[in-house]
């Protein structure tokens, strides 16, 4: 049992919004009732405002890439649970620039339903919405179902590419059409050792044995299809390797790489793993041209780790290398 | 001559009826999804009726603006598109209950994705649009019954969308909340414009 430390009453993100917005508040500012954040700068040429949002556990998503470069409002829903139509729409009301919003969206039915709620409500006022839909994940790849994949880890990538290339003044068609571009070359695996912390009991979100491994788990504490044998994590690379590269639509070899820890996992142990995935990649001919290793795209405190890779065209490592100014996008990553 | 309904006994008939239907609300989706539908339901009406009663306005934009500002989850924000919608096109006129609905359901299609046959609030929407189209003696009233209908034949469906998806065959045996509701909005409606219709719950008799 481990109590997570909460204020009365038991919901942390209403605090929690207002300490980011405290400590950062030279980037960023905190609106209430409806609750959602917004960036204090943009890019001077930018005329379409980027929004994004989803449930709150996943932090430094979305809040923490607002700012120069990257985002400029986002809405934050309770934990695992998406934001209001509401909130999104005083966000993107807030953030639209001349030419309106792109909504960066993780597949989700909650939050496609109330970004949507919100895009008709912005058009009914006469500002012109797009979407761009994020689903890497792997695991959640079916016919069966019409919900399609998850989004998750690759979030981060779409929201710093499409952040450089709406710096650079391009119009809101164009941005939809690459953050669509960027989504579809992004695939993700993720797996964990340890259930997060359900916040009011303070026992684990599911039960796993020490000798098993949760493959293809997801963000909101959805268990995986399939629960393993923990496998050495040599060869769990090479499995997860395996199955993105395979899941990848076809394109150049250069590629963008995200360890992304899942809240519980030690950057020790990521770069670690970098350090595996990197190797790897060489040897299958792949070349990496832009990394990220930390917790980016947590889902609260559950122990365990997502790999993204996304293929790269010409033109886009500028977007990558394009350096950001915001509250929590490593800028060692940037050039 | 069709009647036209009245709006402020459609948002107080409908008041009513989310209060006496919400035991069999929450109880229909705690078999299919998180039970809460009753609740927002309810809420969404009561912010309503409070709204309305302050400082008055066109009961059917207060229905709209109070789904869609102050109900959580997702079946009571779309029902406030078709709120929205509707009073949009009865802005132009008292003919505007049709082309409303319509607008309305195509709104709530753009957004949830959701077609005939998915186990939602489309399945007793869409029938009860195509009654209300077709006109006839008795619009309101073959538009309760066509929604009635649709929302009852959910009983039998398995859920593609929403989280009632997640529990699969589980679901089947009790109609899908969310058609329930909108069955319950026609059903007020054929009543606010004095036409007889049977209701879609025992509750509301």
């Amino acid at each position: 049992m481990n109590i997570p430390f909460q204020p009365k009453g038991g919901d942390p993100v209403p605090g929690a919004l207002r300490g980011f917005a405290r400590l950062y508040s030279d980037l960023v500012a905190l609106r209430e009732d409806p609750d959602y954040l917004v960036a204090r700068q943009r890019a001077e040429g930018r005329v379409v405002g980027l929004v994004s949002g989803g449930g709150s556990g996943h932090e430094p998503l979305h809040a923490g890439f607002l700012g120069r470069g990257m985002l400029d409002a986002v809405a934050p829903g309770k934990i695992f649970s998406s934001p209001h139509n509401r909130q999104i729409l005083e966000a993107s009301r807030e953030a639209a620039g001349e030419q309106g919003v792109v909504h960066i969206v993780k597949n989700y039915t909650g939050d496609r339903i109330n970004f949507g709620i919100a895009a008709e409500r912005l058009r009914h006022d006469g500002v012109e919405v797009r979407r761009v839909l994020v689903d890497d994940d792997l695991a959640t790849e079916s016919d069966d179902t019409a919900t399609g994949r998850r989004g998750t880890g690759a979030t981060v990538v779409v929201e710093k590419l499409l952040g450089a290339a709406a710096d650079e003044g391009r119009g809101i068609d164009e941005l939809a059409e690459l953050g669509a571009r960027f989504a579809a070359a992004s695939r993700s695996l993720a797996v964990a050792s340890r259930a997060h912390t359900t916040w009011a009991s303070g026992e684990p979100g599911f039960a796993l044995a020490g000798g098993e491994l949760e493959y293809g788990v997801g963000i909101h504490g959805e268990r995986a299809a399939t629960t393993i044998e923990r496998p050495p994590t040599e060869d769990l690379v090479t499995r997860m390797l395996d199955e993105i590269v395979a899941g990848l639509p076809a394109g150049p070899d250069d590629v963008l790489v995200v360890v992304n820890g899942m809240g519980g996992t030690t950057l020790l142990e990521l770069y670690a793993l970098y350090d595996r995935v990197a190797g790897e990649l060489d040897g299958r001919g792949l070349r990496v041209v832009g990394s990220l290793a930390g917790t980016l795209v947590p889902a609260l405190d559950m122990a365990g780790f997502s790999l993204t890779l996304t293929r790269v065209e010409p033109g886009w490592r500028a977007w990558w290398d394009a350096p950001v100014v915001t509250p929590a996008y490593p800028n060692g990553a940037t050039r | 001559m069709t009647s036209v309904p009245d709006q402020e006994a459609l948002l107080r008939g409908f008041a009513a009826a989310a209060e006496a239907a919400y035991g069999e609300l929450t109880a229909l989706d705690r078999h299919s999804g998180d039970g809460d539908y009753g609740d927002n339901l309810r809420h969404g009406t009561r912010q309503a009726l409070a709204v309305y009663d302050a400082r008055g306005g066109a009961p059917v934009a207060v229905l709209g603006e109070a789904f869609l500002d102050e109900v959580g989850g997702t079946s009571g924000p779309l029902l406030g598109l078709l709120f929205t919608e509707i009073a949009h096109a009865l802005e132009d006129g008292p003919d505007g209950w049709a082309s409303g609905a319509e607008a309305g359901l195509a709104a709530i299609q753009r957004v949830g994705e959701a077609r005939i046959g998915d186990r939602t609030m489309i399945d007793a929407l869409t029938p009860a649009v195509e009654a209300l189209r077709a006109g006839g003696p008795a619009p309101f009233a073959a538009a309760a019954a066509a929604a009635r209908d649709g929302a009852a034949g959910t009983a039998a469906l398995r859920a593609r969308m929403g989280r009632a998806s997640y529990v699969g065959d589980r679901v089947k045996g009790e109609p899908d909340p969310g058609a329930v509701g909108v069955a319950l909005l026609f059903w007020s409606l054929a009543r606010a414009a004095d036409e007889d219709a049977e209701p879609p719950l025992d509750s509301v008799k």
